[in-house]
């Protein structure tokens, strides 16, 4: 029963440090994600952005313009027309029938963050628990769930929010149940399928040799592997949640005035934009700047989730030293020299792929 | 090596089936075929001891092991584990069963959860179980790493930054958890480089000393199955065709299938290698889905014969197949029950013509044999 009796501690002994911590995906992901410069600047703008809707009663206070307050004498002008930016102490100017504009679009922020975050966060819990059990159990529950997701997707949606908001009457409940309810399809179909890839791995098999249960396996075993799609989708989904909002809101189905929304401020910019040029402007941009990131932020973190576009962007840098270096060693060598004879290798800057 | 009486005998495997459907599509699915994985296959595993399994890929060895751990239910047949029926047990049933079958699986990548720590891994049996939580849990999975030959100072690692043979004893580490009495190890290092695997393999040897384990080793390297096991069974197309003690399969194969297993294998002696003979065979392994009549193995087989084709050749002892059987303790156990079951102590053999030694078997294709002895 020897064969060749290795010392197997001895192989294995590593002199090292006393405490060994782990580094998780979680952890590679964020600092891919930080060595990615346009990731890095979506989340800040997110982050400013959310900052900004939560302090946005606080501007309200410091500016002295309430939300809701208008101000005929030193928000409009000789005309009744919107104030342009910097104009009595409006930095964004007002609105037509002259409020801040910029608090408003503040407190927009608020409604538009908040149907975008919170529907798309209940629409993953619920999506990721639906396509979790139809790819695990499969057969009757999978058929079932598959053909109403299907249905979901292909339903029009804007159709059914008007129908919806016509009956019910508008509210921010109502365009929160709509987001949830045209998101959630979308996730749940690819977590399903991530779930099935996953649950032929080995360490499935082994978790039920082991006598797990099948939600301990769903929950435990599945799920962390699920995550890292799921903020992706998430994150993408967001954006369209929030336009989505301000699509209703424009329409007059979704946020109703006076309450500020960006959709609903749109609807009424449009028919001022030739006198006031700002009303239409901010708030459009702070629309645009805030999917745009949110966009951005998604794609990020599914590249940084992806170690093969980890390659990809030390590729990128490496070329960029190497030419960098080129440049420099044909400076230094002076014209008249060739390319390649400058003292300065690239290889010098090469930095291993993979880690 | 005590007769294979029902003392001795940790698993009963008796006549074992296990068809898979084969689904075609359309609107409405329905079965148009059955994949034969494994077919009526019986052994037993002697309670201490290392049965090896070896067959090319799609043999059903894996089929095979899984429905002895419980993960698949059989198509008919039983598994007798410890005097107990497992193959109609409810889930629940089979829960305090699991405590003592565990597996080890082949791909030490594909096997650990890559989005858990190694201590939530190894630790899993105790939570699942309820056998030790907190800082006790803690504990026996810094025992099993220190046992395995991890440093248990790795508990907070995640499995991505092991290698292999680190990764396959944390496989091993998480099997032992729960003090089995049956280990099936499926392929345990094919995955892994030759100077690991002795490595594993040894660590493997030591437990079983240690803690009085039964192995059901499945592999197709015929030498890491010699070097581990006590008794071989040959598998080809979901049947046994031999099975005897490591020592008499590997000096005195009988199966012309084994003799040619057995010749391709690489020997690390050119010497030898030059001189063995080489059985070649013609063609494919046939479809598991419509596996030859007769013996399985006989459109391949140098030796078929008419009745081949016909008449599918039982297990039988050597010395019934008129070879006198000469490895000594097989006279004496011939009259104990099992003892004929792959996996007893007696050379069983399913060919109508079974290779005598010094035979040289001429290759199928009718190139005749290659020169020089058998081995």
């Amino acid at each position: 029963m020897t064969l060749t009796n290795i010392d197997v501690s001895a192989a294995t002994a590593e002199p090292e440090a006393k405490t060994v911590e782990g580094r998780s995906q979680w952890q590679l992901t964020w600092r891919r994600l930080r060595a990615d410069k346009v990731s890095t600047i979506a989340l800040v703008v997110i982050v400013i952005m959310v900052v900004l809707a939560i302090i946005a009663p606080v501007f309200a206070a410091i500016t002295g313009h309430p939300v809701d307050q208008a101000y005929p004498i030193t928000g409009e002008n000789a005309s009744g027309n919107p104030v342009p930016p910097g104009t009595n102490g409006f930095l964004l100017g007002t609105d037509s029938t002259g409020r801040d504009l910029l608090v408003r679009i503040l407190y927009g922020a608020r409604i538009s963050l908040f149907v975008g975050i919170v529907s798309t966060g209940i629409a993953a819990v619920l999506g990721v628990a639906i396509g979790l059990m139809a790819g695990y159990f499969g057969g009757f529950i999978d058929t079932i769930l598959a053909r109403f997701t299907d249905a979901v997707l292909a339903f029009p949606y804007v159709l059914l929010a008007i129908a919806l908001a016509a009956v019910f009457g508008p509210s921010l409940t109502l365009i929160m149940v709509m987001v949830t309810f045209f998101s959630w399809a979308g996730i749940a179909r690819i977590v399903r399928g991530q779930t099935l890839s996953i649950k032929e791995k080995e360490y499935i098999e082994a978790a039920r040799s082991l006598g797990a249960g099948p939600f301990r396996i769903m929950f435990v075993d599945i799920l962390p592997n699920l995550l890292a799609p799921v903020l992706v989708i998430a994150t993408l989904y967001i954006p369209n949640a929030i336009v989505f909002e301000s699509t209703l809101s424009f329409l007059g189905l979704g946020i109703q005035p006076p309450t500020p929304s960006w959709g609903n401020m749109l609807a009424d910019a449009s028919n001022f934009y030739q006198v006031a040029w700002w009303y239409l402007l901010f708030p459009a941009l702070f629309l645009l700047i805030t999917t745009l990131a949110f966009n951005l932020l998604g794609d990020g973190i599914r590249d940084a989730m992806d170690p093969r576009t980890e390659r990809l962007i030390l590729a990128r840098r490496m070329r960029k030293r190497r030419e960098k270096a080129a440049k420099e060693a044909l400076a230094a060598a002076g014209p008249g020299s060739g390319p390649g004879s400058g003292p300065t290798t690239p290889d010098t800057v090469r930095e291993p792929f993979g880690g | 090596m005590a007769g294979s009486t029902d003392d001795n005998v940790l698993v009963r495997v008796e006549n074992l089936v296990k068809y898979f459907p084969v689904k075609a599509g359309g609107f409405i699915r329905h079965t148009v075929g059955q994949v034969h994985a494994v077919d009526d296959v019986s052994l037993v595993v002697e309670r201490g001891k290392t049965l090896g399994l070896v067959g090319e890929t799609g043999s059903g060895k894996s089929t095979l092991a899984r429905c002895v751990a419980g993960l698949i239910p059989p198509t008919s047949g039983k598994v007798i584990f410890d005097g107990k029926d497992i193959t109609k047990l409810s889930r629940g049933a089979m829960r305090p069963l699991r405590r003592e079958v565990q597996m080890i699986f082949q791909d030490p990548y594909s096997s650990l959860n890559p989005r858990r720590r190694v201590g939530a891994i190894i630790g899993d049996p105790f939570t699942i179980h309820k056998t030790a939580t907190g800082a006790e849990r803690k504990r026996k999975v810094q025992e099993l790493m220190e046992r395995v030959g991890l440093n248990p100072e790795h508990y907070n690692r995640f499995p991505a930054e092991f290698s292999g043979g680190q990764r396959q004893r944390i496989g091993v580490a998480r099997a032992l958890a729960l003090r089995p009495k049956l280990i099936i190890c499926d392929e345990p290092v094919s995955a892994l480089d030759v100077s690991i695997q002795a490595q594993v393999l040894n660590l493997l040897a030591d437990l079983q000393q240690e803690y009085g384990l039964s192995y059901l080793f499945i592999a197709h390297d015929l030498e890491v199955v010699r070097h581990v096991s006590d008794k071989v069974a040959v598998m080809y197309l979901g049947r046994i065709g031999e099975a005897a003690p490591a020592d008499a399969l590997y000096e005195r194969p009988r199966h012309p299938y084994t003799v040619a297993l057995l010749s391709a294998a690489p020997a690390a002696d050119p010497d030898a290698a030059a001189a063995r003979q080489r059985v070649i065979l013609v063609g494919d392994v046939p479809s598991p889905i419509d596996p030859p009549a007769g013996c399985r193995f006989h459109p391949r087989c140098p030796k078929a014969e008419d009745i081949c084709g016909r008449v599918e050749p039982p297990l039988v002892p050597d010395d019934e197949a008129g070879q006198p059987a000469n490895d000594g303790q097989s006279a004496a156990d011939a009259s104990q029950p099992g003892a004929a079951v792959p996996g007893g102590s007696l050379h069983v053999t399913a060919c109508h013509f079974p290779v005598v030694p010094g035979e040289r078997l001429v290759s199928a294709g009718g190139a005749g044999a290659m020169k020089g002895e058998p081995s």
